[in-house]
């Protein structure tokens, strides 16, 4: 029976307003939960289990506050949960978040890790690729599409000209775009078992970023809209749509 | 759409633990996905969705707070109150529903039930398989159960019961209702089943109010019932006012949340309607019904909250939930009111919730004790003197 690993992040709600203070991105008042696509990477774990059986472990990465996603993971039904942080660390670049994963992956003996295709705080897109080549695994990116064989699993994954259904052994790495399946609910009782789980903390072993963050700006502020009122001004919309805005 | 979040201007979120606000998020999402975007066509057809029944089971939160040996989840009173408070956001049926099931039906078989009854009933009520139902209330007794009509009698190895109740929430979908009766003049439990003989539920039809909600009479006419169908640990009205107390309780916290729909609705639509050139919310009438919404609906809170960490302890009274269950519904029904108001015409449509809320919060004024009668209780807890009747 297959050791399953899924690899969750804590995120601020997509709908929330970032701000950026100073130099900074301000996120000191933002709602924070699992990033969407590692809902569907959770799903899909849970998914292997039913089918093949085993045991799934949540993974994060991060200070104490990000055990709640380890929590609703674990409200979701998943057996271990595991953060990975070592209290000198700071924010971590990617290479060094894979590495840290990659570590606590090892330290479980996992057979397969799913993750999401990317987090929507960076959009990086770069764990799942990277944690399976620090692993030396296979690696299914963006697959939206699954399916478990007796010999490893089949997904489905966006090619060129359609969609490619491909066969991969494990061990195996594979991030999941959303569609796929629908993420599961908690419930009560599962919130419960989360309630009573503890979080089990590993540290790694890292070398020191070679990335320094200058500073952070917010996005150029949208133009504001122009308002036109009465039929004599017909021409001047279209004009408008057709020479500025170029969609007529 | 953006994530809904809810009134918090006293930082209440704060004084929750992780589990309670998990269990609040979870009802909420769902609320917020399957139940407002159907309430109204439910409404308009006048029937309770049976999924949403089971879609409550898979959750959890039928009878929340029971132990977990009866296929519960022994959680806080506090959890289940903003359960309430994001059920009632949707709909005050809805919200009925849970807190009949909850409080009403599974509550009195875990209290005063035998083991037998509870390891029976309780698993299947718990995941929404069976629908429970409370009968107390009769045609001629209302606020006065303790004159009820209804009677059972011991014949051989039986009970037989006769006389009718009204206004019972999901009594025709029931499987299990509990039954309040006299036996030999005292007032005693029965766990009556949907198919026992003898035993009728029609539906009550043409309301105005709790339209998404099974309301019911119960008819029992020489209903036969075995002996092991009697709740053995309680005697007299303590039995049903027990019952009562956890759902009124639960009614203080629903209230707040029909009170946050409505001032939700309100806030948005005074922000985007313009009359004399600027957002209606930009005058200081409206600006000044806005922060007496805001205002009472804190208190509301503050006073849910406190209660729930009371009952949680065990050190609450009965008529502290009477104050609070009349205080919040009583505010909840002004605030749908003014909302109403400041909606202008469009506050009549089932496009806003505003209409939908202040016709449930009229019948939820009135039952599970009506705001006179729990004034009538505050005043003999204040004077020590009770005004519920007299020689005349």
């Amino acid at each position: 029976m297959p050791n399953i690993a899924v690899l969750v992040k804590r995120v601020p709600d997509t709908n929330a307003q970032i701000l950026v203070s100073g130099d900074r991105v301000d996120l000191s008042n933002v709602k924070w939960v699992m990033s969407p696509y590692d809902e569907y990477a959770l799903e899909a774990a849970m998914m292997h289990k039913e089918a093949q059986g085993g045991v799934v472990t949540a993974i994060t990465l991060g200070a104490p506050e990000c055990d709640k996603v380890l929590k609703d993971a674990k409200a979701i039904g998943v057996d271990r949960i595991i953060r990975v942080w070592d209290d000198s660390w700071s924010e971590l670049d990617s290479n060094q978040t894979q590495m840290a994963l990659t570590s606590a992956v090892k330290e479980i003996s996992a057979e397969v890790v799913y993750c999401g295709k990317s987090a929507a705080d960076t959009g990086a897109g770069s764990t799942g690729p990277g944690v399976a080549e620090r692993l030396d695994w296979a690696s299914a990116s963006n697959i939206i599409g699954l399916e478990f064989e007796d010999s490893g699993i089949e997904v489905i994954v966006p090619a060129a000209s359609g969609n490619a259904r491909t066969g991969i052994s494990l061990p195996a790495v594979v991030s999941c775009d959303k569609g796929f399946c629908k993420p599961r609910k908690p419930n009560v009782k599962g919130i419960m078992m989360a309630k009573r789980a503890q979080v089990e903390v590993l540290a790694a072993e890292i070398p020191a970023s070679g990335i320094n963050i200058v500073s952070h700006t917010p996005p150029p502020q949208k133009a504001p809209g122009q308002t036109f009122d009465g039929a004599t001004n017909v021409p001047a919309v279209v004009a408008a749509l057709r020479n500025d805005a170029n969609v007529i | 759409m953006l994530t809904y979040e809810g009134v918090d201007f006293y930082d209440i979120e704060s004084q929750l633990s992780e589990d309670e606000i998990m269990v609040r998020d979870m009802v909420r999402d769902w609320v917020d996905e399957e139940v407002i975007p159907n309430i109204e066509e439910a409404c308009r057809e006048g029937h309770f969705p049976e999924e949403w029944g089971q879609a409550l089971g898979e959750m959890g939160v039928l009878g929340m707070t029971i132990d977990e040996k009866y296929g519960c989840a022994g959680m806080s009173y506090v959890a289940y109150g903003l359960v309430c408070q994001e059920l009632e956001r949707g709909d005050s049926g809805l919200r009925s529903f849970a807190s009949v099931q909850g409080s009403l039906a599974m509550f009195p078989i875990s209290a005063f039930g035998s083991e037998e009854q509870k390891m029976h009933y309780l698993p299947k009520m718990a995941s929404g398989e069976w629908v429970g139902c409370f009968g107390l209330t009769e045609p001629d007794y209302g606020s006065n159960p303790g004159d009820m009509i209804t009677r059972a009698v011991e014949d051989g190895d039986d009970f037989v019961l006769n006389g009718a109740k009204m206004w019972i929430t999901n009594g025709t979908v029931a499987d299990v209702a509990i039954v309040w009766a006299k036996l030999d003049g005292v007032i005693r439990g029965f766990i009556v089943e949907k198919n026992d003989a003898g035993f009728s539920a029609p539906e009550m039809t043409g309301k105005h109010s709790l339209k998404a909600s099974v309301t019911s009479e119960l008819v029992f006419q020489d209903c036969r019932i075995p002996k092991n169908r009697i709740l053995p640990d309680v005697k007299g009205l303590k039995g049903p006012f027990s019952c009562l107390n956890n759902a009124r309780y639960g009614i203080s916290w629903g209230a707040i949340g029909s009170a946050q729909a409505c001032f939700h609705s309100a806030k948005e639509y005074t922000l985007s309607r313009i009359q004399f050139k600027h957002p209606i919310a930009s005058y200081q009438l409206v600006q000044n019904k806005l922060a007496w919404m805001l205002r009472e609906i804190t208190k509301g809170q503050l006073l849910a909250l406190h209660l729930g960490r009371k009952k949680d302890d065990g050190s609450w009274i009965p008529e502290q939930i009477s104050l609070a269950k009349m205080n919040n519904v009583d505010m909840a029904l002004e605030i749908a009111r003014m909302a109403r108001d400041m909606h202008g015409a469009n506050g009549i449509l089932d496009e806003y919730p505003i209409m939908r809320h202040m016709a449930n919060l009229e019948s939820v004024k009135t039952y599970e004790g009506t705001h006179d009668i729990h004034n009538l209780i505050l005043g003999r807890w204040i004077t020590g003197i009770q005004a519920f009747t007299r020689d005349l």
